[in-house]
């Protein structure tokens, strides 16, 4: 019963932002709208025209394009496995930020892969992929893995949101239009927290939670993959693996508490996401700081000591032509949390959350370091190359899907938090000590 | 919300809509305005009695040269007054319009025996009119083999042809030795041509062949200011043979067709453990929504 009016009166409180849009909402959707219009522009451009119109040539195949792709699939995979180890350990302070980590897995994995299909000059023969794809190549294990992803993310969700969905059906105080009411109704699957359906709920939930981790692991070591079982200079590394997981919960964890600020602040939600949520995110970020900087040194450090010529040449590139973003992303990218965070009396919610964008904005440009100086510095010469090819600069096609990805990325945050809550409420309304779900996730029951 | 979302429908199609507009409107303004074209040309003489002319037609454009395709090119070959319209061709989908001249054919030539090729393209449409030329004067390349004892020589001969019709010795110019490879042409060697218009170098012994050890040599005086790119070539059993190694049956390797045993088998877990996986949850969801007919029953 007590549950019960605590989540009645979670829902009152969110029930504002579900049931109409503000003029503020509608601007900045349609702000969004304008900018993906913009990408739907620089898109056609590019199919009619031909990759021409990118600053992609025979030197640098691969661009900005794919820069945004590991950065989302990155995000994705951050938000993957900060929820799904939120849900296994039942960490308390999880239950407001939980559902924003989940928006941010499958939001991010259903952008990410789309600026794949932008690198590729012809869109018509993608189907090969399925009809002659070798089970060797690097690129047909990751068509396996994000789709297998996609798939568990989906359900992962899905799972995590029932009892949410279930309680916006029930809920009779809310003034939502009746189309809306029969999509809660469907998705609830008839659930009504009968003992029964709690189980299930709960073993279908933990189990999805443990293979989301697994498979954010495999999916985003695969793509690193990609690089490293390549013998490029700066990509053919053994740490790749790792270097590129740690990297993605890194930027994934700064894009969450930007998302927090965010809607603490839009939906007026002081009173439940506070200064603890972002110093617990903090500190797991200084964490993840740390293991970035180690690993960055680590790579750097062998392949500057190997002296090898094309790692020597390349290293000089970067401490050269790519002065100030190889220090931006690899040092300030690191420094600053460590040090925002770090020391206790510099710790607010703003401090910590600028570092969190000075992360984000440090980690877009760590991938642009791994990819486009290699690509530049090939090991072999390209036969019939121009000289001004061989320097990359992304054109205002490519600037504009890269800003339409980030539009679509709000756009579909923005609509998902209109549909389903961005709070977890039901977890939110279990009182601590009688919530079934509390306690570890190896319990007798999920061991039998 | 029935409202907002018939507005965003509205303001993104007229979005789109103006983004249409401009596009057609710049190709409006690019189709009126004239584009300077520019032509190239390539000029070897392969030796045997042919002359082979590739010109090249692109437009400058800020991203690079655009070829021009099913442009139609004028050859012609000129000296003093005397011209002779040697054909015309189309360019392909790389800019490349390419003719085959035959010697014997008669080309006009100077007192010096040079002649001077050129190509044009005249104005269609849009697209303004270019012209370039190349002055060469006709020679020949041949090249033999000969042995002494237990060394390999290749031996090349080059002349001349003067409008008199007389042959005389190509002398003091550098020919380079090429064996072609899988990618590209294997440079061997250089040899200065004596007075004679002869010259030899040793044959390396470690050259591979094809699989009955045919190899081809060919020699080649490049962009040369009198004769242009000549060149000869023949060929020659002093090669390795190629073994082939053919598998009785295909093997499992990583640039085979097939892929390794362990790759697939590895695969195979993975997928089946991870969708085992997401069937058990898919099933538990449904038993969530038997649970509750269940319970009302």
């Amino acid at each position: 019963m007590e549950n019960k009016t605590i989540r009645d009166n979670l829902l009152k409180e969110v029930a504002p932002h579900l049931e109409r849009t503000t003029p503020a909402a509608l601007a900045w959707i349609l702000f969004l709208l304008s900018i993906i219009g913009l990408g739907i522009f620089a898109f056609i451009t590019q199919v009619t025209k031909g990759h021409i119109v990118t600053g992609m040539r025979d030197n640098v195949v691969w661009g900005i394009y794919i820069v945004n792709f590991i950065f989302f699939m990155g995000m994705s995979y951050a938000g993957a496995i900060i929820s799904g180890t939120l849900q296994l350990f039942r960490t308390e302070w999880r239950k407001p930020i939980i559902r924003l980590a989940e928006y941010l897995a499958i939001i991010s994995l259903l952008i990410g892969p789309g600026y794949i299909l932008l690198c590729i000059g012809r869109l018509d023969r993608l189907y090969y992929l399925a009809l002659f794809g070798r089970i060797q190549s690097p690129i047909t294990w990751d068509v396996i893995a994000i789709s297998t992803d996609i798939f568990g993310c989906l359900i992962f969700l899905y799972l995590s949101t029932l009892r949410d969905i279930a309680n916006l059906r029930d809920f009779k105080e809310l003034n939502l239009p009746r189309w809306r009411k029969k999509i809660y109704s469907i998705l609830a699957l008839g659930y009504e927290g009968t003992p029964e359906q709690e189980k299930r709920l709960k073993r279908a939930t933990d189990i999805m939670a443990a293979m989301v981790i697994a498979i954010a692991i495999i999916v985003y070591s695969v793509l690193a993959w990609i690089f490293s079982v390549t013998l490029q200079p700066g990509w053919h590394s053994t740490i790749f693996g790792p270097y590129f997981v740690i990297a993605a919960i890194y930027s994934g964890t700064g894009v969450l508490i930007i998302a927090m600020w965010v809607f603490r602040k839009v939906y007026h939600l002081q009173q439940y996401i506070t200064r603890k949520h972002f110093v617990a995110m903090g500190v797991l970020m200084v964490v993840l700081a740390a293991l970035f900087g180690y690993f960055t040194f680590s790579d750097y450090l062998t392949k500057w000591y190997g002296s090898e010529k094309n790692d020597e040449s390349l290293i000089k590139i970067l401490f050269s032509q790519y002065y100030w973003p190889f220090i931006f992303s690899n040092y300030i990218g690191v420094l600053i949390p460590l040090i925002v965070v770090g020391i206790p009396k510099l710790r607010s919610i703003t401090s910590i959350t600028i570092s969190a964008l000075i992360v984000i904005v440090a980690l877009w440009f760590n991938r642009y370091l791994i990819v486009i100086p290699t690509l530049e510095s090939p090991y072999l010469p390209i036969q019939d190359s121009r000289p001004e090819w061989l320097n990359y600069s992304a054109t205002w096609v490519e600037y504009s899907l890269t800003a339409a990805g980030v539009a679509l990325f709000c756009l579909l945050y923005t609509l998902a938090s209109k549909f389903i809550p961005v709070m977890n409420v039901s977890e939110m309304a279990d009182v601590p000590g009688t919530d079934k779900t509390e306690g570890p996730f190896l319990t007798e029951e999920s061991l039998l | 919300m029935k409202g907002f979302q018939k507005v965003s429908c509205f303001l993104l199609l007229v979005i789109l809509d103006c983004f249409q507009i401009k596009v057609f409107s710049q190709e409006q303004k690019d189709s009126l305005a004239d584009i300077n074209t520019k032509i190239s040309l390539l000029y070897l003489n392969t030796s045997n009695d042919t002359v082979v002319l590739t010109a090249n037609l692109f437009v400058s454009r800020d991203q690079g040269p655009f070829a021009l395709q099913n442009a139609e090119i004028e050859f012609t070959a000129t000296a003093g007054k005397e011209i002779k319209l040697l054909g015309e061709t189309k360019t392909d989908d790389q800019g490349n319009a390419v003719l085959k001249v035959h010697v014997k054919s008669g080309l006009p030539c100077d007192k010096d025996g040079k002649t001077v090729y050129l190509v044009k393209f005249n104005r269609k449409g849009k697209y303004l009119s270019s012209a370039e030329s190349i002055t060469a004067k006709l020679a020949k390349i041949t090249v033999n083999f000969s042995k002494e004892d237990s060394l390999r020589f290749i031996k090349v001969n080059a002349n001349q042809f003067e409008s008199t019709g007389e042959i005389k010795p190509v002398t003091k110019e550098k020919v380079i030795v090429y064996i072609p490879r899988l990618f590209n042409l294997l440079k061997i060697g250089e040899i200065a041509l004596d007075d004679n218009g002869e010259g030899r170098i040793d044959c390396p012994e470690n050259l591979i062949g094809d699989s009955l050890g045919n190899i081809t040599v060919i020699a080649k005086i490049e962009e040369n200011d009198t004769f242009g790119n000549v060149q000869g070539q023949s060929s020659i059993t002093w090669g390795i043979p190629k073994q082939y190694y053919l598998a009785e049956k295909p093997t499992r390797e990583l640039w085979t067709p097939i892929a390794p045993i362990w790759m697939i088998v590895t695969l195979i877990i993975m997928l089946t453990g991870v969708w085992a996986h997401y069937l058990y949850a898919v099933s538990q969801l449904i038993k969530i929504k038997f649970a509750r007919k269940k319970d009302l029953f």
